[in-house]
């Protein structure tokens, strides 16, 4: 995948883009469709079914479900674009500055991301949430720590792929200084690549952060975030297990909506075989050019 | 060169290949056919349709483009184009040998040859397995492939390329087929070598008496080993004939560039060799008229309107047919109707 | 190939000392001391900067930090991984008792998606297109998309909750097993049936296949026979990627599932800032991670015939 990807956006199926858009919206606008404050407890409301008041019922404090899952949307997103704009700036700038200066500097780099590599990232994020402390900050510094290296890793191929070509070279002969080739000539081609990933990898990035907040290492309780709530729900499974499957459904369904995507961006380039109504209104295309081809030839012969 | 009745015949065959993006007539109304004891060359340029021509009625294209075939092609008193794929593949193994262009792709990285060739013998001549294995390697000797004993176990890698192709050769006998399809045996080869395998494919033939369909761009190949000739241009017939008509007598505008084009043949007659103006067409849209009127010295008005017609111009067994009116009648050749 | 074994075998040490080198000097630069902390474990809040001292240079703390590496890093090799601040037990006993269950909870996960991503991709790749087909897609896309602890919760509110046929937490006999290795097969038998899927498509389009049907055979059978063992190489390095990734999935599934294992030891340790013991868990997790990749290795050198014998005709 290249920047042709990018130009070629005509060419996708629109409707995989629908789901991310629609979590992305009620994410922004969560505080104005909440009917209730998520966080608000009504004792007198505890463990209540699903009804006109409550659309998806209460949890064991009164809380309304509805009111959370959409706050947990918000959070999720926020967090989430927190994560990954730090992840994709730290990235960016170590990956391409390895390999734009190359040498030594590039070699020790190199190294270091090779190592941060070396174990997964959500490992890595638990270390360093363990040293850190748990906490919201803490959970997003520690998930920026864990997820910079694979874009670093990218943006130095990007970068070194870039460096070969000869308009570099012809771009240094008129004069120009480095930081107007990377940032005119280099970078455009570095985040081309890295923001397709990154888009994909944003199902990624929810599902870590709900992991960390399910083992009790991220979002603190009184925030409504769906790992927590999940894990909250638990305590409840054998009588309430709409609890914990309506936030696990979210979360599921978000990360579908964003793997989804990632799957369009792979696809682009596989060809594929025709089948069942491509192929039927191709041949259908077809016989009529031949038709229209006969008449040609036998209209002129008969003239 | 015999009369007997043809072992594997296509009729006004027209094939259309759907990819994602394109749809293209790659075989256009093309009939031919080959008897036992015959060697029949295929010969156009890429793309011309040659290869799908001959494989696609076997069900031998690659995944991934679908195939919509119309007209017919038969074999073993079966019509292919209406068989059952697990009969067609049953037919494919006993009754068709391929021999492929690229003997390294062609063979499978992760299996052995010599148990490749074993399991065919066994499957479709009804060995043993012991009888099996010594047939293998006896085929791997006749193919002319030495210390066959020692390269029954080896894998594809550890073999050069002239005898992977040996061993190619090997495989598409070990069935004991009765018509033996080349495509393109000996363009991947270096020089030296094409001329042993063309060898041993005539030898083959004639020891064996089987069919063999030469799928070729290399007009000098056919010269060597073929007994008729048919010249595709873009999916479409423009002149067959036996080798000795088309090569010696070509007619058609489009052969007789295919045979200038070609170093040190026929040199007395032409000083340099020259190629062919232009590329040929795409067949992503269904123009009426001549495909080759484009890059044609000859061409007339009516050329881009109809089709030109098949014409016999000398009747035998084997007729020399021409799809060109205008050179027809611009020399003054007769018709047989 | 001796050779190319021995190299890798000396690579894979070398990432071994990195990595931990780096995890070590990463908790050893951790802002709570660890003597603060088992002082004020020890003695309350009010630990006095005499005792928090003297537990320092009990410990060795003070000493330079690749002395203290060299120090912890033979004594793990040794099996001394040092004492938890959590439990005040050595961590040796305490891997003892937990490594075996977390292996069970390994092996029996990768086999379980061992089995089910070659048998989905086959038999997607036979429907090639078909409901199968479909199905195979959807099921990927959903197991590599639904996190694991949902699935975990999904199968005790099916099987514990609503049919009773297992246990709903702990480990009591074969079937209690059974949830937590589905649990953790899920995410790896998702993304593995689609490499299987995708490879042998990729496999089928190439010339050697076409060989395969002019040797007579179904597209079926090419696909057994042909393209199968020709995906061998891309699917066992894509387990092997899975296979460690398995780590996340063991610590969510441990904790959900209440088993003992290093994972649960892991957020444990991580929750009462076990420094210590965090720091043992992180080199047996880069251990087990270079030795699957090794091991993976290995066995594609084995398996390729061109890497196995390199001997020219």
């Amino acid at each position: 995948m290249n920047i042709s990807a990018i130009r070629d956006i005509k060419d996708w199926p629109w409707l995989v883009l629908l789901p991310v858009i629609g979590f992305v919206l009620i994410g922004i606008f969560a505080p104005a469709i909440m009917p209730y404050d998520p966080s608000a407890q009504d004792y007198s409301a505890t463990l209540e079914g699903m009804s006109w008041n409550h659309w998806l019922g209460t949890d064991y404090l009164g809380r309304d479900v509805f009111s959370r899952i959409v706050g947990g949307a918000r959070i999720s997103l926020v967090a989430m674009v927190i994560v990954l704009v730090a992840a994709l700036a730290i990235g960016v700038t170590i990956g391409s500055f390895a390999g734009y200066v190359g040498g030594r500097v590039e070699l020790v780099l190199i190294s270091i991301i090779d190592i941060a590599l070396a174990l997964p990232s959500l490992v890595i994020a638990l270390a360093l949430i363990g040293i850190l402390g748990t906490g919201y900050w803490s959970m997003i510094t520690a998930l920026t720590l864990a997820w910079w290296a694979n874009y670093a890793r990218m943006s130095r191929a990007v970068v070194t792929a870039e460096l070969q070509q000869p308009y570099i070279e012809a771009a240094r002969v008129m004069g120009a200084g480095h930081l107007w080739i990377f940032v005119r000539h280099i970078l455009p081609h570095v985040l081309a690549l890295v923001v397709v990933y990154a888009s994909a990898d944003a199902g990624a990035l929810v599902l870590a952060i709900a992991t960390l907040s399910f083992l009790g290492l991220g979002v603190a309780p009184p925030t409504p975030e769906w790992g927590q709530m999940l894990v909250d729900g638990m305590s409840y499974i054998e009588e309430v297990p709409r609890l914990v499957v309506l936030p696990g459904l979210a979360l599921t369904l978000v990360v579908v909506s964003f793997n989804l995507l990632g799957e369009a961006f792979a696809l682009q380039k596989v060809p594929r075989p025709v089948r069942g109504a491509t192929l039927r209104r191709r041949r259908k295309a077809r016989a009529r050019e031949e038709a229209e081809r006969n008449a040609v030839e036998t209209g002129t012969t008969s003239a | 060169m015999s009369d007997a009745q043809p072992i594997y015949s296509i009729e006004d065959l027209v094939i259309d290949l759907y990819a994602t993006t394109v749809s293209v007539r790659a075989v256009d109304g093309v009939s031919f056919n080959v008897r036992p004891g015959e060697t029949v060359a295929v010969v156009g340029e890429s793309g011309s349709g040659k290869t799908v021509m001959t494989l696609g009625p076997l069900g031998l294209l690659p995944e991934g483009v679908t195939v919509d075939m119309k007209g017919s092609a038969r074999a073993d008193g079966s019509e292919l184009l209406s068989i059952g794929s697990r009969q067609l593949s049953d037919l494919r193994g006993r009754y068709f040998g391929v021999i492929f262009q690229d003997p390294m792709s062609a063979l499978n990285p992760m299996l052995k040859i010599g148990p490749q060739l074993a399991r065919q013998a066994r499957r479709f001549a009804g060995l043993s397995q012991e009888a099996a294995r010594k047939e293998a390697v006896s085929l791997l000797a006749r193919s002319g492939i030495p210390d066959p004993e020692d390269r029954y176990n080896r894998y594809p890698h550890e073999m050069s390329g002239g005898m992977l192709q040996r061993a190619m050769i090997a495989l598409a006998l070990a069935a004991r087929p009765r018509v033996l399809i080349a495509d393109e045996p000996t363009t991947a080869l270096d020089a030296t070598v094409q001329a042993q395998i063309l060898e041993l494919i005539r030898q083959i033939q004639r020891e064996d008496g089987i069919a063999v369909v030469l799928i070729t761009h290399d007009i000098g190949v056919v010269a060597s080993v073929a007994d008729r000739v048919i010249v595709l241009y873009a999916g479409q017939v423009a002149e067959e004939g036996t080798a000795m008509d088309v090569l010696t007598r070509p007619v058609h505008p489009y052969t007789r560039g295919l045979l200038a084009s070609v170093p040190d043949f026929r040199a007395d007659e032409r000083a340099a060799t020259r190629e062919i103006p232009g590329l040929p067409p795409n067949q992503i849209r269904l123009e009426p008229g001549c495909r080759f009127a484009e890059r044609c010295e000859l061409v007339e008005a009516g050329c881009r309107q109809h089709r030109p017609p098949l014409q016999t111009i000398s009747a035998s067994t084997s007729p020399h047919r021409v799809a060109c009116p205008v050179v027809l009648k611009r020399e003054g050749i007769a018709v047989h109707v | 190939m001796k050779r190319t074994i021995l190299r890798r075998m000396l690579l894979a040490c070398l990432l071994i000392l990195a990595a931990s080198a780096l995890t070590f000097a990463l908790v050893a630069a951790a802002p709570g001391n660890v003597a603060a902390l088992i002082a004020e474990r020890a003695a309350g809040p009010g630990a006095d900067a005499h005792m928090i001292a003297k537990i320092g240079n009990e410990l060795g703390l003070y000493d330079p930090l690749p002395i203290r590496y060299g120090r912890w890093l033979s004594g793990a090799l040794a099996g001394d991984f040092g004492i938890s601040l959590r439990t005040g037990k050595p961590i040796s006993s305490e891997f003892a008792a937990r490594i075996p269950m977390t292996a069970a909870l390994l092996a029996g996960g990768g086999i379980l998606a061992f089995i089910f991503s070659i048998a989905l991709g086959i038999a997607g790749a036979v429907s090639n297109g078909g409901v199968m087909d479909r199905f195979l897609h959807a099921f990927s896309l959903i197991g590599a998309s639904t996190p694991n602890f949902f699935v975990a919760a999904l199968l005790v509110i099916v099987f514990s909750v609503m049919l009773g046929w297992v246990p709903t937490f702990g480990t009591s006999g074969f079937t209690s097993w059974l949830l937590p290795w589905v649990t953790i097969a899920l995410f790896p038998a998702s993304v593995l049936s689609r490499v299987v899927r995708v490879n042998l498509q990729e496999a089928m389009s190439r010339p050697f296949a076409t060989t395969g049907f002019a040797k007579g055979f179904t597209r079926t059978q090419v696909l057994l026979r042909e393209a199968l063992p020709n995906i061998a190489i891309p699917f066992l390095t894509t387990f092997g990627a899975q296979f460690t990734l398995m780590i996340i999935g063991s610590i969510v599934v441990e904790t959900v599932f209440a088993l003992r294992g290093v994972g649960a030891f892991f957020i444990e340790a991580i929750r009462f800032r076990d420094f210590i013991g965090m720091q043992s868990v992180l080199l047996l997790f880069v251990v087990f991670f270079v030795m699957v990749n090794f091991i993976v290795d290995m066995i594609c050198i084995v398996a390729d015939p061109r890497m196995r014998r390199a001997r020219g005709a």
